[in-house]
């Protein structure tokens, strides 16, 4: 599939909760190789589609992250017309 | 200063000159002098201020990140946002060449007495061969210093002995009289569009990599906006100054461009009128290579072809082939026998109906640490860069209705 | 162990300048190839530029493919790293990259000083 099919999908959990839509990949750069590692989804502010403002991290000379959180690969459950996520487990105290 | 510094400040001056004085500028002006004498000279300090404020911004953009604005245009705001901006700006150079390269024709013929027509293929050919063959620093140097010709025209300004307390009255925004609020409103959008152009910025940013300055350049980043654009600021209202002694009074309407020339000649003699032609041949012809290199410019970084004239033509073909074709465009837009006044009207206003666009990426990547480290937009710069966008904003709207109601100025 | 750096695809490296071996520019990033997306270890496995890569960028983008021939497949070991440009591993020519201008070079070529 390509990034831009992915992008923009919207994300439900399987209880039916709405988180939004699929914003950007975070992917791990490591041994040559771009593995995916987690989907950062919600809603964008108008100038974070921009990028301003994403508290995220590198430079000018660096590759570049949101600060937003990611939904780790391994809560996906399934990419179909919507991305379907396993709901986070809750805490016990 | 160094010897370099001083050459360097060279593309400061190109940009300014024939971003500020070119045939939107020369048009303007001389009408707006006409029309209302002084009191649109606090609209050129507005001008000049609003282009240092984002030219400085964009020139540190290009320089830290050492890439041109319109790369970034498209990786902040995708493929579809970024052709449209792209498709946009596309239009308004080629009317923009257009324009400058009638006006070249213009003052060839002035100069030569030539025919218009056998001027305009001319007049092409010689801007052709001469971006061609020169390297880009001596285009820069070539027409920005020959374009300070025009200097000519702040002495007839003096010489011609203005009441200078009237003159001081017109940087005070505010009310006018003689002529309708519609037709007032009319110059200051276009005074404004002419100063600041969309095309000037994508030029300045690609000479900054082409020129290959980097994070040690921010101070002469600086210094170069505000000295290029204060000098270009400084013609304007000199131009506005000759035009309202010498026309306002008889009412003549500077239709031709031939009229700030003679008003040279009257003041100066025979060498005022030499050196005036000479500089606006320049600046204009200054402003139409910056149009149709910010054209080649834009379209190559949209989609990441090998760009600049730091590469030999055939190496970048597709940015090559880019502004001759603009150059072609424009000079069947001009042999089309359209008025090459009307054509810069026009020109100038659609500019400022898409400055927004323009300036819009450059204030948010200024402002983006992760991409400018340390050198993001300070608070002053936030101030100013965010006063004019909301300028901007405010005469895009009302470009086309002013122009429609006041039939280009007419009234 | 190998470094591993994080990068979010979208902003870091889609639409962003492809620089070959030569420091010369080769394209952008108009597009990804993601496979294993059924699985538990996707990757990227291709970068598409050119052409109808474009097919799925919008509206505008489905036009712009149309116009356009066939899209370049750069498989991602070609990738020598991530800054804000993404830097290949090998000159643009032998990753059939820049073929437009080697193109339209034939005819700008013919002209002097070129």
């Amino acid at each position: 599939m390509r990034l831009s099919e992915l992008l923009n999908r919207k994300v439900v959990s399987e209880s039916g909760e709405r988180l939004g839509r699929v914003h950007d990949v975070r992917g791990a750069l490591v041994g040559g190789r771009l593995r995916v590692t987690g989907l950062v989804a919600g809603e964008l502010g108008i100038l974070e589609r921009y990028g301003i403002g994403t508290h995220g991290s590198g430079g000018p000379g660096e590759a570049k992250v949101h600060g937003h959180p990611v939904i780790p690969w391994e809560r996906v459950v399934r990419v179909g017309s919507e991305v379907v996520v396993r709901d986070e487990s809750p805490k016990r105290s | 200063m160094t010897l370099k510094n001083v050459l360097a400040v060279a593309l400061g001056i190109f940009a300014a000159i024939g971003g500020f004085v070119d045939i939107g500028d020369l048009v303007f002006d001389t009408q707006a002098g006409a029309t209302f004498g002084f009191q649109l000279l606090w609209v050129v300090v507005v001008g000049v201020v609003g282009i240092i404020v984002y030219s400085e911004m964009c020139g540190r953009v290009s320089a830290v990140s050492e890439r041109p604005v319109f790369d970034l245009v498209r990786e902040r705001a995708g493929f579809g946002a970024g052709l449209s901006t792209l498709i946009a700006s596309e239009f308004v150079n080629l009317m923009t060449c257009a324009a400058e390269v009638g006006g070249v024709a213009l003052c060839l013929k002035l100069l030569s007495g030539l025919p218009y027509r056998l001027l305009i293929p001319l007049g092409v050919l010689g801007l052709v061969v001469t971006c061609w063959v020169l390297p880009f620093r001596w285009i820069e140097r070539v027409f920005g210093y020959l374009g300070l010709g025009l200097l000519v025209f702040v002495v007839a300004a003096i010489k011609l002995h203005p009441d200078w307390g009237q003159v001081a009255h017109g940087f005070v925004p505010g009310s006018h009289s003689g002529g309708s609020l519609l037709v007032y409103l009319y110059f200051v959008v276009g005074i404004l569009g002419t100063a600041m152009g969309p095309y000037e910025v994508y030029f300045y940013s690609s000479g900054v990599v082409e020129d290959h300055w980097s994070l040690k350049d921010l101070g002469l980043n600086k210094v170069t906006a505000i000295i290029g654009y204060a000098l270009g600021g400084t013609l304007a209202i000199a131009l506005i100054i000759v035009a309202a002694v010498l026309f306002l009074p008889s009412g003549i309407s500077p239709q031709f461009l031939g009229t700030p020339a003679l008003a040279a000649e009257h003041s100066v003699g025979q060498v005022g009128l030499l050196l005036a032609l000479v500089g606006m041949l320049f600046a204009v012809g200054g402003a139409a290579i910056e149009t149709s290199f910010a054209g080649a410019y834009s379209l190559a970084q949209f989609f990441g072809w090998k760009w600049g004239k730091k590469e030999r033509p055939a190496a970048a073909s597709r940015f090559t082939l880019s502004w001759l074709v603009i150059f072609a465009l424009a000079f069947l837009v001009v042999m089309s026998g359209y008025d090459p006044v009307k054509l810069t009207e026009y020109s100038v206003i659609f500019s400022v109906v898409a400055l927004p666009l323009t300036y819009l990426p450059i204030l948010l990547v200024a402002n983006d640490r992760a991409y400018m480290g340390e050198s993001v937009n300070g608070k002053l710069a936030n101030f100013l860069g965010g006063l004019y966008f909301a300028v901007i904003v405010a005469i895009a709207i009302a470009a086309i209705p002013l122009m429609l109601l006041t039939n280009g100025g007419q009234g | 162990m190998s470094k591993v750096t994080e990068v979010d695809i979208a902003l870091s490296i889609l639409d962003h300048q492809l620089v070959d071996s030569d420091g010369q520019n080769c394209g952008k990033g108009d597009d990804l190839e993601i496979s294993g997306l059924d699985g538990d270890s996707p990757e990227v496995v291709a970068m598409l530029v050119g052409g109808n890569a474009w097919r799925s960028r919008g509206r505008l983008g489905r036009l712009a493919a149309r116009l356009s021939g066939n899209a370049v497949h750069v498989p991602w070991t070609e990738v020598d790293s991530v800054t804000s440009v993404v830097t290949l591993k090998r000159p643009a020519t032998e990753l059939r990259l820049n073929r437009g201008d080697e193109h339209w070079a034939s005819i700008v070529g013919k002209l002097p000083g070129s």
